[in-house]
């Protein structure tokens, strides 16, 4: 048929889309073994230079590329400089959360400046169509392919041939060794950042040529593609990442062809799963390779943790619960509830990522299983709202574990990458499982909650209801570390080997730790849907797994009470921030920067 | 009611002396202080774009009222918090709006799931919830405090099927979507409709908001042959896929539904949008005054920059925001049961807007077919493209 070799033929165009991305990524992560969630934002930047340049300023192709490669590779710098060089002796996860919090800042700076209406970016070739199957083919595509091949080449030989291509990979092998050796590792981090910052810009702007599209939105989909992508094919491994994009727009474009255009996605995300589970190091690094994260607790650094004692806590608690009696308003006790219920879903993570050491970046997932668990409970089948909320959770709790267990047998950011690549397939799932979840019109008229015949609708009684549940929960979880099985959590996260050693059933111990993370996550996701009464396959996105990691790091890994103050602080802040309108994600982004700058090991510290 | 409870109702007390308290103080600077009206709605986020197309259809409408002479002699003003279309920060808006006094009636939110998770808050509350942009159908069953402006898609979908099938003599369709609540209900009222009129609908496509590829979508439609392909799009994503499909080569006809009516649609679709059918609400040379009003005004206002469907929905809605105030002052309650009340409210989209009382929601929106031509919207002459 020729329908398939058209479907071949666009699934190599789009994955040389990708690939452009990909193969920043890549780069970073060979040296710093660092994902740069920062790469997306940069590609956006890229975008808008172009933008000026073209629109503006008129500037020939050739001119334009220089300039956008220039300038990117100058925001690159500064990334490297001032966002990244401070935390080189702070926790793994550091790094990973500053690049987060500069994607923030990127992006709202692109935003602010050029509103966020999508503009057009005109292709400066000419227009000529060559005929390839039953489709066209532009320059552009050409163009696309020669910069994505070329600069992994270039990126190749450099790596092998040239001394500071030398000192990168040494650099990336053991940076303490390469700083013996006199190598001055900073010089090679700022090489690297440079290079895949330029990358990054001209292959934004390129992508905009091509679609003749730019908009602030684009960053944070580059990221994802490219991150899958990375990883397919080996995370590190510049040409591999190149057959590793081409692979996932291959596997998207038949995806499209045998189901449909609105399962793209979840075949790019299964893609993703597949290849972790049978070639945890991606399809193109040989298995001999040293496993390129470390075997021990590095990622998440010791520190001892702030005591709070016990009068303390509870004078909080009992301030807490007393507040609806005061006349504060009613925004107050949702925002407060609002922040228990992330507190819920961050005493879950803490526990995951913090005790266990699987750093989860799809823990929405966990919400949306909850919540609609408990909304098809109570609406078809008219379970009073108090046990379909307790259903959510258990369901979470098994089918979240169920999910996820593919991913104990890795380790480091892959759990991260896996965990976010299992979270987009349950929302995509929702979407078109429309028998069960009604697709992308969502549930609605799911009735408020009650208790024993009483409907809990005023703010106040919503209020206690998820405070009690969360002090529940938190005060299981407390118990749950001080006893033997948090012990042995523990002892998996610091190192895995030893604890092996010690006779520990690694599966065992994750799933009991994702057992009960899960079913704290779920409970807050039934109570969700029964507070908004209206969910879709959008209600509990990806933002929502990000914002909860940044809780868990900010509060203190494995730290319960850090989880808790943690939410309401990052609840708060966006809502304090409203006076400044639509500067206030800018001003979050710059808080949380400055927050892993000087307190990576979170506010209270890690357990 | 069985939750009130003796704290609740001291509280309440409380909060009813405040509101007492604050009330006797605005009678007093009744005449300086403008009528607040609360937004709720995207200014950061990846909807942002729509926030900020909403402000510059609610400030032109507000010029005009003041000039107009205000609210009974007083001016309206408008409070916007940005909820990034995030459920989690519209029930807290909707809250703040709830407890303030002096926000009168709330506009918003963009999303169901962000404007749909506020509504029992503003029920409950008894603070008008406007939506004017939300055609979800559940939205208005939330409760009476809940009315919407939104062109209700049973209406929209039947007469674009007319104008591609038996306008356009289209016979055997495509129909690409946005895979959201609003895409999904366009859908099912376009392909029901469409087939009344006696169309094939041959490929139906759901994508989601953020895809920029659609090659391989397009093959799929290519190998349905269709005589014509049907948008259920938004402007940016429409443009997207006009270029990639005669990038491959397709040819056929495309119509597009009334939200790819924007500038920017011209300006990012470029020659590939040439031809394009849309029908729309109302277009540059309509004879309608209040069209001509509103577009002249804009213009003015916006350095000569063309109005799209959204500023005209967020224009519409902050002048029916105020028909309805003069009718209801500034008691919530009022002000619900004046939306019952107004009638043939002048309007960019409905020519006349008269509630319908039963769904809370206004019907019979105008219609034009425009097709592109030029690199310019312009009025269909019937001639086949």
């Amino acid at each position: 048929m020729s329908s398939w070799l058209d479907y071949t033929i666009n699934g190599l165009i789009v994955g040389n889309v990708y690939a452009l991305v990909a193969v920043g990524l890549a780069l970073i992560f060979g040296v710093s073994r660092l994902i740069n969630f920062a790469q997306g934002s940069i590609y956006l930047v890229g975008a808008y230079i172009g933008w000026v340049a073209v629109v503006r300023l008129h500037t020939p192709l050739p001119l334009t590329i220089i300039v956008v490669a220039a300038a990117a590779a100058v925001v690159g710098l500064i990334i490297e400089r001032f966002g990244l060089r401070p935390l080189q002796n702070s926790v793994r996860i550091a790094p990973l959360l500053a690049t987060i919090g500069i994607s923030f800042v990127l992006d709202q700076l692109v935003m602010l400046t050029f509103s966020p209406n999508p503009r057009a970016l005109p292709s400066q070739l000419p227009d000529v169509r060559f005929q390839l199957g039953g489709g066209t083919i532009g320059p552009l595509d050409l163009l696309i392919a020669g910069v994505g091949l070329t600069s992994a080449l270039l990126l190749f030989v450099f790596l092998r041939y040239t001394k500071l291509g030398w000192a990168v990979r040494a650099t990336a092998q053991d940076r303490d060794a390469a700083m013996q050796m006199g190598v001055d590792v900073n010089r090679v981090n700022q090489a690297v950042f440079g290079i895949a910052a330029a990358l990054g810009g001209v292959s934004g702007m390129l992508v905009g040529m091509y679609y003749n599209q730019i908009d602030t939105a684009m960053s944070l989909q580059a990221t994802l593609k490219g991150v899958v992508a990375e990883v397919v094919g080996g995370a590190g491994n510049v040409p591999g990442a190149v057959i590793g994009s081409l692979l996932l727009g291959l596997v998207e474009s038949y995806g499209v062809a045998i189901l449909g255009t609105s399962y793209r996605n979840l075949f790019a995300f299964l893609l993703l799963v597949v290849v972790l589970v049978l070639r945890p190091n991606g399809l193109f690094v040989s298995a001999r390779q040293a496993p390129p994260e470390p075997l021990t607790g590095t990622f998440v650094a010791p520190s001892r943790p702030v005591h709070i004692p016990r009068l303390v806590l509870l004078v909080a608690v009992a301030g807490f619960a007393l507040l609806p009696l005061f006349p504060v308003s009613f925004y107050v006790l949702q925002t407060l509830i609002n922040a228990w219920l992330l507190g819920m879903l961050a005493l879950s993570l803490t526990l995951v990522a913090g005790t266990m050491g699987q750093v989860s970046l799809g823990h929405a997932a966990l919400l949306a299983i909850g919540a609609y668990t408990s909304a098809l409970l109570s609406l078809t089948l008219a379970v009073p709202t108090g046990l379909a909320v307790i259903g959510g959770g258990l369901m979470s709790a098994a089918l979240g574990t169920l999910l996820i267990s593919p991913s104990f047998r890795l380790r480091g950011h892959y759990v991260s990458i896996a965990t976010l690549a299992i979270g987009e397939i349950v929302s995509l799932v929702i979407l078109n499982w429309e028998s069960v979840t009604r697709g992308p019109i969502g549930i609605s008229g799911i009735p408020p909650l009650s208790l024993f015949g009483y409907d809990l609708i005023s703010p106040s009684s919503v209020y206690w209801f998820s405070l009690a549940v969360m002090v529940v929960l938190a005060l299981l979880q407390g118990r749950l570390l001080s006893s033997h099985l948090g012990r042995s959590f523990r002892a998996i996260r610091d190192d895995d080997i030893a604890a092996r050693a010690y006779g520990l059933s690694l599966n065992r111990y994750k799933s009991l730790a994702f057992i009960f993370g899960g079913f704290a996550a779920g409970i807050s996701g039934g109570i969700a849907a029964h507070l908004y009464s209206y969910i879709n396959h959008e209600t509990f996105n990806t933002q929502q797994s990000i914002l909860a990691l940044t809780v868990v790091i900010l509060g203190g890994l494995g730290n319960v009470v850090g989880a808790i103050a943690g939410s309401v602080a990052l609840v708060g802040l966006p809502e304090l921030f409203r006076i400044a309108a639509e500067y206030r994600i800018l001003i979050y982004g710059i808080v949380l920067l400055l927050l892993v700058r000087f307190r990576p090991q979170g506010l209270l510290g890690t357990i | 009611m069985s939750n009130i409870d003796r704290r609740t109702l001291v509280r309440g007390s409380l909060a009813t002396m405040m509101a007492g308290a604050a009330f006797s103080r605005a009678a007093l600077a009744q005449s300086a202080e403008p009528i607040l009206l609360g937004v709720s709605g995207p200014l950061t986020g990846p909807n942002a774009q729509y926030g900020a197309q909403w402000k510059q259809g609610f400030d032109l409408a507000l010029d005009e009222i003041h000039a107009a002479g205000g609210i009974n002699g007083r001016k309206l003003a408008y409070q916007f918090e940005d909820s990034q279309s995030d459920p989690r920060q519209s029930v807290a808006i909707a809250q703040k709006f709830v407890s303030d006094p002096r926000i009168v009636m709330e506009l918003g939110d963009f999303s169901s799931p962000a404007s749909m998770a506020a509504s029992p808050i503003y029920q409950r509350g008894g603070l008008v919830q406007f939506g004017f942009t939300n055609s979800h159908p559940d939205f208005t069953k939330g409760g009476d405090f809940m009315w919407s402006t939104s062109v209700s898609q049973a209406d929209e979908q039947p007469l674009l099927a007319s104008y591609a099938v038996k306008r356009l003599g289209l016979k055997k369709l495509a129909v690409l979507h946005l895979n959201t609540d609003w895409g999904r209900t366009s859908r099912d009222h376009f392909v029901k409709a469409a087939k009344e009129y006696g169309a094939e609908v041959a490929v139906t496509e759901g994508y989601i908001a953020e895809e920029r590829d659609f090659r391989s979508t397009l093959v799929r439609v290519r190998d349905a042959s269709p005589d014509g392909l049907i948008l259920i799009s938004y402007y940016s994503d429409g443009a997207l896929i006009a270029r990639q499909a005669r990038q491959v080569g397709l040819k056929q006809t495309i119509c597009a539904a009334s939200s790819v009516y924007s500038p920017k649609f011209l300006e990012l679709g470029g020659e590939a949008v040439e031809d394009v059918h849309l029908g729309t609400r109302y277009f540059p040379e309509d004879p309608r005054p209040e069209v001509k009003k509103f577009i002249a005004g804009f213009k003015a206002k916006y350095n000569g920059q063309e109005p799209d469907a959204f500023n005209a929905y967020s224009y519409d809605a902050m002048n029916m925001a105020a028909a309805v105030l003069k009718i209801g002052g500034t008691d919530r309650r009022a002000i619900r049961d004046a939306f019952a009340k107004v009638k043939d409210v002048s309007s960019v989209i409905y020519g006349q807007a008269t509630f319908d009382v039963e769904s809370r929601r206004v019907k019979g929106a105008m219609n034009a077919e425009l097709v592109v031509r030029k690199g310019q919207f312009a009025l269909w002459d019937g001639k086949p493209t």
